[in-house]
């Protein structure tokens, strides 16, 4: 009778403190682009009139350079918009 | 461990303090009638009864220190979404400021052609060359015959 209790027991026991596993539901939401980032870069102008004057010339040649200096600054943002978040994210998984 | 889940907390601490207290009773009053008679089932279930309840206190221990951690883990990540938030604005701000910097500059230089260049509109001809160097340059086209 006591060996049959004792066998009881000890099944309860083992199948009550089996399969311990432990989960932390915390996780870290990949951060949002500023929408200001997602622009794309503006296409350049094209002269579409052969007999142009050369300071209209000139004028195209220089938005097309405000373009491209936009657009860099616009990779230079990106590149510090990385550098930030991860940074941030380096500091949190300390 | 989902027995620690499941189980109220009042139950380990009973779980534990009736093993603690059969172990005593098994084992010192063995002298009262009672326990005299029972004594090895009592002591068996006794010392089960104990060493679950030991094994369930460290759980809920456990499960108390996890719960502080995911505490801190959320505080932790709230303020890093915040701080993540700042950045995007002071980005955001800059790259607005920077490009209508660029934007100005730009005008400046336009006016400044209209201003200065403009008279030499009639002595500088542009060949027509030049303006299809210059489309393809600005759509990234290489010229005919350097495509064969």
């Amino acid at each position: 009778m006591s060996k049959k209790l004792l066998l009881f027991c000890v099944a309860i026991t083992l199948s009550l403190v089996s399969g311990c596993a432990t989960t932390v539901p915390v996780t870290q939401k990949f951060p949002e682009a500023p929408q200001t980032l997602m622009e794309k870069c503006e296409q350049l102008d094209t002269i579409d009139q052969p007999n142009i004057v050369f300071s209209e010339f000139l004028k195209t040649v220089t938005k097309n350079y405000t373009k491209h200096h936009s657009c860099a600054k616009l990779v230079e943002a990106w590149q510090e918009w990385y550098t930030e978040q991860k940074k941030i994210s380096d500091e949190l998984n300390k | 461990m989902w027995i620690i889940n499941w189980l109220p907390e009042f139950v380990v601490h009973l779980i534990f303090l009736a093993g603690a207290l059969g172990t005593i009773a098994g084992f010192v009053l063995g002298f009262v009638p009672f326990v005299g008679k029972y004594k090895l089932p009592i002591q068996i279930i006794s010392l089960l009864l104990l060493s679950l309840g030991v094994y369930l206190e460290g759980g809920l221990a456990e499960k108390a220190k996890w719960e502080l951690r995911v505490k801190e883990m959320e505080v932790k990540v709230a303020e890093a979404e915040a701080k993540s938030a700042v950045v995007n604005t002071e980005i955001v701000e800059k790259i607005i400021t920077q490009k209508q910097v660029i934007k100005l500059k730009g005008d400046k230089i336009i006016e400044y052609i209209d201003r200065e260049v403009k008279v030499f509109d009639n002595t500088c001809a542009i060949p027509v060359i030049a303006i299809d160097a210059h489309n393809m340059a600005a759509k990234n086209q290489v010229p005919a015959e350097d495509k064969k």
